[in-house]
């Protein structure tokens, strides 16, 4: 291997050197050219946006004889800075997996049973169209659900969906951040972005941020933790990187995270530390809540999460005296438990009271930049409300992300109405909502399932027809602001030509447009969406700059404390900071959060929680092989108190069963995490066998998951799931 | 003229790791390393009880000994060492003997099946000779790698050695290991 690739090498300078090196070219590479390959040797550096997590770090992609190479990391995006992580390296992996997607592919057995027929485009466009306008015309256009997560291209699908008539979108964020993002903006009217590169005291609960990376979080709790003696106190059942890296851990008893900031709220205003000039002229209800955390003493809090009432003391104490510069950092996947939104909500409320609001080491209200839009044709608003009957239920959440696992019931329910076409994009259902046999009951009720991905996920596995979408480093997408404390522009264009029969979405609905008779919605390309975007970047000769840096940001350093003129109105009902909300109470909730005590699991069942590692962040990544070499499998933890007493031995094969489904897995007795609950990985046990490396291997946490979700946010509660485990 | 000297080497900060593993698939990339082979890694140390608990990592790869004694058994010359301290594998020259394998301390080096040879990181050597740092350091979030020029009083890895404790791995063979883990 070295050998060929140095060979290579050699030739390629050669090559770069001088046009008509045939001589190099006969000594170095005889096989090289027996491949096919032009003598012109293709050899570029194109700055592009990864693809592989949400952060879009910005890259550039070492094109080599028409090879991506190696992706760098490009140091002018202010967010990825100068680091690539793991995934972002193995991007490459993506474009040359022999797993991917190759051709569009119509189901000839039964769903699930992975029987396909290789089509031509236009066969799988009439397919579909033809199935789409079935439904439509028996059910209305209210029965399609369009499913798909964040990405560049994602706005064309969801604008078919709408140009269809559904008003039935579904977004990833009930299945992430929907708790955290609702919680903030019931406080502060925005989510923030935190400084952490400027803190001195940093609390999570559980926000793994050392191996959940989060750009550019990551970097920055590394530089104010290690290099400038920032202290972070980290409260999480497991000992995870971050627990290790933190200078206090506390393995707080899950679910009761609400009962320590409420604790610390009590001791703030107890003692008086809370910043009295700016709860004065930036917030409301502070009076209420000084009298409603009376009850939440350090002593009853002890009881509650297990940490000793003196360290709650000393520790909101500690993060007082730092405040300014001091936050409780609000995570991203925030779908724990039912009472996600208010434990949200108090890491708000606390946050809002030390005055760490638009100042260096605390919360900053995002900065955005200008990007222009192309105009295209505008649709009439679809007709039906909502499936998820999301304004009776969740009058506060997001409504063009709608509520997934709400959706799932009463589509399965058949209330208010029948779905009958599934529409998916870039997500996998399967393995991202919990109770897996839930979704196939609703896979199986379907009339029609089209899936657009880049690989065979479980989902697509139980589609009727699949369209290939070409990998990120083959397509060129729509520009992406990137708000933030230092917020920036980032491109994304075709590093390569695509290397199989795949399209970029845009072109995937284009076609599935024209057979439904809605191609006046889509009538531009991407080079004019782009170019109309560009146009009103704050940049001079903006194309060239994207095109030639792949990024833009501000030059200087971020500027805080805009918003800290007493003129200044907040985006919340009273215009201020809502410490008490009359928007909640109005709407049903708790204008303050109430802490009501998690139930505890049974003394013979765990509470099953999840999380990341740095390398796997999507459930399609144990299936890149870069990445799936440094696991190959997933396991269980458990403590070995309990894994002596059910006689389970570290190696062996363990079952895990919950209420709604069972798996096998592996055993890793670990003193790594609280005797009381146990931990899988997310993104294995794939049904594709186009996920070859994951195919029945490990197991997948949402056979095992159960359906419970937040009441406000509707947010999934992943971590109210109790699991008996026994020797299998 | 006579060319400056140059003493390439690495000071790792390990407390800054995060395991990640962006340095190693980085590697991979940028050299080609087939699946099931690595050229660096990351070592894992776990220790204690419930809820005492600690967690440490360690990034390695080739130390680019001073006096490598992968060098001294190689039979062929196979196994060279350039002036600024990068010690390399020719693969013409390589007869898949492995001597150097038992030889090095560090398990560094591994068998390529395909073509017979011995191979191992090269601290991207092609990269530097261009002014590159290698992939691994370049990639890492957290910089935790340093790389540079002992030789350059100027170079921050001087500056990092002159006033920083560190300790380097298994001193007592003699190879003169110059990678510079921090304490």
């Amino acid at each position: 291997m070295g050998t060929k690739l140095m060979d290579r090498r050699l030739f390629l300078q050669a090559a770069g050197v001088t046009a008509g090196a045939v001589a190099t070219v006969q000594v170095g590479c005889l096989s090289y050219f027996k491949k096919g390959r032009s003598a012109a040797a293709d050899n570029r550096e194109v700055p592009t946006t990864c693809e592989l997590c949400p952060n879009k770090c910005s890259a550039i992609a070492v094109v080599e004889g028409g090879f991506v190479k190696k992706l760098n990391p490009n140091p002018e995006n202010p967010k990825s800075r100068d680091m690539l992580c793991a995934r972002g390296n193995a991007a490459i992996k993506q474009v040359y997996d022999p797993d991917r997607l190759k051709q569009p592919m119509i189901r000839v057995g039964a769903r699930g049973e992975g029987k396909w027929k290789p089509v031509s485009w236009d066969e799988a466009f009439d397919f579909a169209a033809t199935k789409l306008a079935e439904v439509k015309a028996k059910h209305g256009p209210e029965a399609s659900l369009w499913s798909s997560t964040e990405g560049f291209q994602e706005v064309f699908f969801k604008n078919l969906g709408l140009a269809f008539g559904s008003p039935n979108l579904v977004r990833h964020p009930t299945l992430c951040l929907a708790s955290v993002n609702l919680a903030y903006s019931a406080t502060f009217g925005t989510v923030p972005s935190f400084d952490l590169l400027n803190s001195k005291f940093v609390i999570m609960s559980g926000a793994n941020r050392f191996e959940s990376i989060i750009t550019p979080d990551t970097m920055d709790l590394i530089g104010s933790v290690m290099e400038r003696k920032a202290k972070l106190v980290y409260l999480d059942p497991r000992f995870t990187v971050t627990a290790a890296k933190a200078d206090e851990w506390y393995p707080v008893k899950p679910g009761t995270d609400l009962a320590f900031i409420l604790a610390m709220i009590h001791v703030i205003i107890k003692e008086n530390r809370h910043s009295k000039d700016f709860v004065a002229a930036y917030t409301t209800g502070f009076d209420q809540l000084a009298e409603h955390v009376k009850q939440y003493t350090p002593e009853w809090a002890e009881k509650e999460t297990e940490i000793p009432a003196a360290d709650i003391i000393r520790i909101a104490r500690e993060f007082s005296d730092a405040a300014p510069r001091a936050l409780y950092y609000a995570g991203r996947r925030s779908s724990w438990y039912q009472n996600d939104f208010q434990m949200r909500r108090a890491q708000a409320i606390l946050n809002a009271i030390i005055g760490n609001w638009d100042q260096p080491g605390g919360m900053v209200p995002n900065a955005k930049l200008p990007k222009g839009e192309f105009l295209f044709m505008p649709w009439d608003e679809p007709k039906a409300a909502r499936v998820d009957e999301i304004e009776k239920h969740f009058p506060l959440a997001a409504k063009g992300d709608g509520v997934y696992l709400k959706l799932r019931e009463n589509v399965l329910s058949g209330k208010p109405y029948p779905v009958k076409a599934w529409m998916v994009y870039k997500q996998d259902p399967m393995n991202a909502m919990p109770d897996q046999a839930k979704t196939l009951k609703m896979i199986e009720q379907m009339d029609f399932i089209a899936v657009i991905d880049v690989h065979m996920s479980d989902m697509a596995w139980y589609a009727d027809v699949v369209f290939p979408e070409s990998t990120y480093l083959e397509r060129t997408d729509p520009v992406e602001v990137m708000p933030g404390i230092w917020p920036a522009v980032v491109y994304r264009q075709q590093v390569v030509k695509p290397i199989h029969d795949t399209k970029p979405n845009l072109e995937i609905v284009q076609g599935l447009a024209k057979r439904l008779g809605l191609s006046d919605y889509f009538d531009f390309t991407i080079e004019q969406w782009v170019e109309a975007e560009f146009k009103e970047l704050p940049i001079p000769m903006a194309a060239e700059h994207m095109k030639k840096h792949g990024v833009w940001a501000a030059s200087g350093q971020p500027s805080f404390g805009k918003t800290l003129n007493p003129d200044h109105r907040f985006v919340t009902k009273s215009g201020k900071i809502e410490l008490f909300s009359e928007r909640l109470q109005e709407a049903g909730y708790d204008g303050l959060p109430v802490y009501t005590a998690p139930v505890p699991p049974p003394s013979d069942r765990f509470r099953l929680i999840l999380g990341r590692v740095g390398y796997f962040t999507h459930a399609n990544q144990s299936n890149n092989i870069w990445l799936n070499e440094f696991m190959k499998e997933n396991d269980l933890w458990i403590n070995p108190k309990p894994a002596e007493r059910l006689g389970i031995k570290n190696g062996t094969y363990v079952t895990v069963t919950s209420s709604v489904g069972s798996v096998k897995l592996k055993v890793r007795v670990t003193e790594e995490i609280r005797p009381d609950c146990v931990f899988m990985l997310h993104g294995f046990g794939k049904k594709s066998k186009m996920q070859s490396l994951v195919y029945n291997v490990g197991a997948s946490d949402a056979v095992i998951l159960e359906t419970a979700w937040d009441k406000v946010s509707g947010n999934a509660a992943f971590h109210e799931t109790f699991v008996k485990v026994a020797n299998a | 003229m006579a060319m400056k000297k140059r003493r390439y080497a690495l000071v790792i900060d390990s407390r800054k790791c995060i395991n990640c593993k962006a340095c190693v698939v980085a590697c991979k990339a940028e050299n080609g390393v087939a699946v099931g082979n690595f050229r660096d890694w990351i070592n894992e140390d776990r220790q204690g009880e419930y809820p005492k608990l600690r967690m440490d990592f360690e990034p390695e790869q080739c130390h680019h000994c001073e006096s490598p004694s992968c060098v001294r058994v190689c039979p062929t010359g196979a196994s060279w060492q350039r002036k600024d301290g990068i010690v390399l594998v020719n693969y013409d020259e390589c007869i898949g003997c492995r001597y150097c394998m038992i030889a090095c301390p560090y398990d560094a080096r591994y068998f390529v099946e395909e073509t017979g040879v011995v191979d191992k990181c090269t601290l991207c050597s092609h990269r530097v000779d261009r002014g590159d740092v290698p992939a691994c350091v370049e990639t890492c979030p957290s910089k935790v790698r340093i790389f540079g020029d002992l030789e350059d009083p100027a170079s921050r890895i001087h500056e990092l050695l002159a006033t920083r404790r560190y300790r380097v791995k298994e001193p007592q063979t003699g190879n003169g290991p110059q990678l510079y883990y921090l304490l």
